[in-house]
């Protein structure tokens, strides 16, 4: 009964010892904004595949084992229950018992499932326990799915290193390519290309990455045509308590400006923090050093702390008792918005370094993998026009979070409902995701793309299809051989049939940089993602649809 | 700008002073005062600092300072507005500067404590349409199917006998007689007897709107009114017939203290609700916490918290909850009478509201102009006592946002529905200027009767008539009209928001970016729509059978008499503004 499509075959084979029973009948589905529907629920080794039966309408929901965060299951009272009745009414009571199975996603639905027989529900809640939380990335599901409309001829990816350096050619005076990591030995977490200063050579750099955190030596990530000034990342210095110097690391950095010049150091952390980090072999570029640089500390929360903000966001959101009047303080108290402020007001000082006061600058945290990237892709969307189109965004992303080394595995492994216990998870995408959406707020015109797109990401990054957001980095990925074995993202989103979907109607590039109001009174909750199974949201979901719609034809029409 | 053709005189001129800006620093500048508005420009051309108020937004002058003050621009004035905002202007001490200043605005900004006239009888502004004419009451009982055999028009307060606060014209059940009416009205507080104000064309039920009976501690009873209520049950024949009563319980039954009270069980085939809306002076309070968290300085690291405190939101989520569940028991086909204490303020919103969620018309730039002369104006919002037209005593206990709130929760039904409404923003910001400006007739005095006294509408102009000579700023371009839809908001906290670009709207720094491009880009927008409608046209006209994709187009029903295309409404005209 299954239809699945070509390759499921193996798949079922292979995950067959964690699916005891793959085939329910008669199981109810309750799910948001539709009505609870009947029907035949089926588990494979990576979805979860429910078939409404109802006469003359084959509705299917298929939904991505990967998406489910956490299940609650209700059949303990049953099995309380059934020590009143004699060995013979026990077996007949348990045919006739029945389990419940909430399902809590990723995309932050709330399913509930009732499955006729107790047993055949432990069974399902079990598969879908071992089957959503497989930590083998080479037996998900993106190495299985073979979408028709895509061909694996098809390149991989949209932007790299390479690419950035040869589009801008006023680089290669002081600048060049270099590929030192080209075996990922030099910094594992690197795509094997970086661009440095032309003055420092691949030993150098070796050097430099021995005294950065993670290898991750300062490397380009933007030139701003307008003024030449750049901005670069990396990892803290490992200047330790002794205050140990790198010669290399200040030469690199003094060959990022001319001497006559000064730069700027955005550290993600307070000053206190960055004392802290000495004790641990971290620290920070010392006036006395990096004379030429100025330090400038912004505390950014991320790991834990940002997790849990999302924990209670989510929670809040969920809240569906009626007693809704303390529903401000709630959302006050998840401190997520005050995150958002935080990385849009730090990606506005950083701007504001390029652009307003024509400086270069190098910005890190610690590992320089997630607050770093969180704050340099923010600040070239404020500033560079062709960041803001569909395919700039989405070439920005590959450069900025998918080359650059932030661990998707392991910060989304889990989201806002699991209940195991948090190892890496953390949001720090997600909160990118949200940052962009205030800006896109904020300014209806001046971005190419559709709050869709964004909605589209914040699930992608969790559960996919896709093999782009698979693996920490791209060593990772270049093992496993994701870009031969799995499909690009990015190249389905620009498919001339999806892409209009994600475009912003009523995109109007501007040159200007766009300064985001970071005020609390300027942002707003993303109820597009936080609320998104609301009717209302769907509603204006609907709305921007028929706007959409309506621009086109108009365009179409008039023109014609 | 500074060239205001209507401007009768020119009262004072050319004086230095200093606007204490609390975005930025003191501002060295020259304020002009004319008998319409405050105007002050910065002499600093670095520092491009323009203040332009309407006096009539102006609710208290306070001198700051003595002759003996001593601290830097510690002399001068405090201008408190009805608008959100203060202004602080510091002058030099020596001569009678500060004294003319003071006396000029004080008299202009309060003509009526000074026996002057409100400013829109001493403007001369034309414009081709008066705007008096988008609300006709015949002709909107009319429309919405009256009379007919349950329901007449009478014309019984035709002199405001009956009721000094209701219009001329009014629609009650065909079955009760003229004497019965003036038998209910004096059970009624101020003789606002329960009268139709809107019906459903398919179900035929009713939203009835009154003023509270008149029980009193004693608990007295009215047959008369309880057989009125009957006969408005009686029309739609449906078994039950629901009183909101909008007030919480126990305001409802503390005003039996003072005559008033609610509809106890002798009104037989009727349920009772109360809607729990706080009163005006609870409102007052609420917006005042707001200002204090949004002006000068918005509340930064407790905002959220801060503005939960103030309950403003809370009290928006009531209202809106309220009228949907008033236009939920009519779309089912039951009637309804709403009232509060007076029937003038909560009333005013619940049934505008719902007849914005029941009735596309409404949702028109014209139906809504035409709600609010009628379900506000013409039903005796109090206006100029809520507002304070013209009048110094601004802690006047009076005073209330009831308005406000009322287009508050339009702009929270625009937010949630985009393409539903077919003006925009901008109109809730000017129609909410204009409350205050008193450059139009339109929000003057109390009621009907005070304004035929003062003859508002051959000695004033409406605002409907600047609004409707340049239509194309106040238009939706993705408005979609659907007329069968009846729109419900969801009034949960979650889904609200703080209309931040009007009550944060004189902060440099929460202003909405790049709003003018947005603004251009729409207009363009309709441009392309006008363009993209004419071609429709054409290939109409140039085949006889429309195709599909005519008849499924998300596009403005251009044969409809009620939406006019915004290409009809073009009239460029000039305006001094």
């Amino acid at each position: 009964m299954c239809i699945m499509r070509q390759g499921h075959k193996e798949e079922l084979m292979e995950f067959s010892e964690h699916i005891k029973t793959a085939n329910v009948e008669d199981v109810v589905l309750h799910q948001p904004l539709h009505p609870p529907s009947r029907g035949t629920l089926c588990i494979t080794g990576h979805h979860l595949l429910f078939s409404d039966r109802e006469e003359n309408s084959t509705r299917q929901i298929l939904l991505l084992l990967r998406n489910i965060d956490a299940i609650e299951k209700s059949v303990e009272n049953l099995l309380g229950y059934s020590s009143l009745f004699s060995k013979a009414d026990y077996s007949k009571r348990i045919s006739g018992s029945s389990g419940t199975i909430t399902v809590k996603c990723k995309d932050l639905r709330v399913l509930q499932l009732d499955i006729p027989g107790m047993e055949q529900c432990l069974n399902i809640a079990h598969s879908i326990e071992t089957l959503s939380c497989l930590n083998d990335v080479s037996e998900m599901y993106p190495f299985f799915y073979r979408p028709s409309d895509l061909s694996s001829q098809d390149q991989w990816g949209l932007s790299s290193s390479e690419k950035y350096y040869s589009e801008h050619k006023e680089l290669h005076k002081r600048w060049r390519l270099s590929s030192v990591n080209r075996d990922y030995s030099v910094c594992p977490s690197y795509p094997p290309a970086v661009i440095v200063p032309k003055d420092i050579d691949d030993d150098t750099l070796k050097k430099v990455a021995k005294f950065r955190q993670s290898g991750r030596f300062p490397v380009l990530c933007y030139y701003h045509r307008k003024n030449g000034m750049v901005i670069m990342r990396g990892g803290q210095p490992l200047t330790g308590a002794n205050r140990k110097r790198c010669r290399e690391d200040e030469l690199l950095l003094q060959a990022v400006i001319d001497s006559s010049d000064k730069g700027y150091i955005i550290d993600t952390r307070s000053s206190q923090q960055v004392q802290q980090a000495r004790m641990t072999g971290g620290g920070f570029e010392s006036k006395s050093s990096y004379s030429c640089w100025k330090r400038l500390h912004r505390q950014m929360e991320k790991g834990k702390a940002l997790q849990e903000s999302l924990i209670k966001l989510v929670e809040a959101c969920g809240d569906e008792s009626q007693n809704m009047d303390r529903w401000l303080s709630k959302l006050e108290n998840s401190k997520w918005l005050s995150h958002v402020q935080t990385a849009l007001s730090t990606a506005g000082l950083l701007a504001e370094c390029v652009e307003r006061d024509g400086h270069s600058v190098l910005v890190h945290g610690s590992e320089g993998t997630d607050c770093t990237l969180l704050v340099s892709t923010l600040a070239q969307l404020i500033m560079d026009p062709c960041c803001r189109t569909l395919e700039g965004f989405l070439a920005l992303l590959e450069r900025e979070w998918v080359q650059a080394g932030h661990p998707f595995q392991l910060r989304c492994a889990h989201s806002a409902y699991s209940h195991v216990r948090l190892q890496q998870e953390s949001p720090v995408f997600l909160l990118l995701l949200d940052c962009v959406w205030q800006l896109w707020r904020q300014f209806p015109l001046a971005l190419g793309f559709s709050e869709a797109l964004l909605l589209r990401l914040a699930t992608e990054a969790y559960f996919s299809n896709y093999g782009t957001f698979l693996c920490n980095n791209d060593q990772e990925r270049c093992a496993l051989g994701v870009k031969e074995k799995t499909y690009c993202l990015f190249h389905s989103l620009l498919k001339p049939t999806e892409k209009e979907h994600y475009t912003n109607p009523l995109y109007e590039p501007t040159d200007l940089a766009i300064w985001p109001s970071v005020h609390p009174q300027s942002l707003q909750l993303w109820r597009g993602f936080f609320l998104r199974w609301t009717p209302q949201t769907r509603h204006l979901e609907e709305a921007q649809e028929e706007i959409r719609n309506m621009v086109i034809e108009w365009g179409k029409v008039a023109l014609s | 700008g500074l060239t205001c053709a209507h401007v009768v005189s020119m009262c004072f001129a050319d004086k230095d002073l200093i606007y204490m800006c609390p975005f930025n620093a003191a501002v060295k500048g020259k304020v002009l005062i004319t008998n319409y508005r405050l105007y002050f420009k910065s002499s600093d051309a670095d520092v491009a600092v323009t203040l332009d108020v309407p006096l009539g937004a102006i609710s208290r002058i306070e001198k700051m300072g003595g002759a003996s003050s001593r601290g830097e621009n510690s002399y001068g004035l405090d201008i408190t507005c009805k608008d959100m905002r203060n202004l602080r202007f510091a002058l030099k001490q020596e001569g009678h500067s500060r004294r003319d200043i003071f006396e000029l605005l004080f008299r202009h900004a309060f003509p009526i404590s000074h026996g002057l006239p409100l400013f829109a009888y001493v403007t001369q502004e034309k414009y081709e349409e008066s705007g008096w004419d988008v609300y006709k009451p015949v002709e909107e009982f009319r429309r919405q199917g009256l009379p007919n055999n349950k329901w007449r028009i009478s014309f019984i307060n035709k002199g405001y006998e009956l009721c000094d606060t209701y219009p001329t014209v009014l629609a009650v059940p065909y079955k009760s007689k003229e004497e019965d009416l003036r038998r209910v009205a004096a059970f009624r507080s101020r003789g606002r007897i329960p009268v139709l104000s809107w019906i459903h064309r398919e179900n035929q039920a009713v939203i009835v709107r009154c003023s509270q009976p008149l029980v009193g501690m004693s608990g007295k009873r009215n047959k008369d009114d309880e057989r009125y209520l009957d006969l408005i049950r009686e029309a739609n024949e449906t078994t039950k017939l629901t009183i909101y009563d909008a007030r919480p319980n126990v305001n409802a039954v503390a005003n039996k203290a003072t005559g008033g009270g609610y509809e106890g069980d002798e009104y037989q085939n009727a349920e009772l609700i109360f809607l729990d809306i706080q009163n005006i002076h609870v409102m007052r309070e609420s917006l005042k916490k707001l200002k204090d968290i949004v002006y000068p300085n918005v509340e930064e690291s407790h905002w959220l918290s801060s503005l939960e405190s103030t309950h403003w939101l809370e009290h928006v989520k009531l209202v809106l909850s309220g009228a949907i569940q008033v236009a939920d028991k009519v779309s089912s086909g039951n009637s309804v009478v709403v009232h509060c204490s007076d029937g003038w303020d909560r009333t005013a919103q619940l049934t505008s509201l719902a007849m914005l969620m029941l009735d596309s018309h409404y949702r028109t730039l014209r139906g809504f102009e035409g709600l609010i002369e009628k379900e506000w104006i013409s039903f005796g919002h109090k206006f100029a006592s809520r507002i304070g037209h013209g009048d110094k005593n601004h802690a006047d206990q009076d005073r209330s946002p009831i308005f406000v709130q009322f287009i508050d929760c339009v702009w929270q039904m625009t937010k949630q529905f985009p393409t539903a409404f077919e003006f925009n923003e901008r109109l809730l910001l000017t129609i909410l200027d204009h409350l205050y400006s008193c450059r139009f007739g339109t929000f003057l005095y109390n009621c009907e009767s005070a304004r035929d006294q003062h003859e508002v509408r051959s000695k004033t102009v409406s605002l409907w008539a600047l609004v409707n000579s340049k239509t194309d700023i106040y238009l939706n371009p993705f408005y979609t009209p659907e007329s069968g839809r009846v729109l419900y908001p969801v009034a949960s906290m979650r889904h609200l928001e703080l209309w931040v670009t009007y009550y944060i709207r004189w902060n440099p720094r929460i202003r909405q970016q790049q709003q003018s491009p947005v603004e251009q880009r729409y207009k363009e927008l309709l441009a392309l729509r006008d363009e993209y409608l004419k071609k429709l046209e054409e290939l109409q006209l140039s085949d006889s059978t429309p195709s599909t994709r005519l008849a499924n187009s998300s596009t403005p029903n251009t044969s409809s008499s009620n939406s006019s295309t915004p290409s009809q409404q073009y009239t460029h005209l000039q305006t001094p503004f």
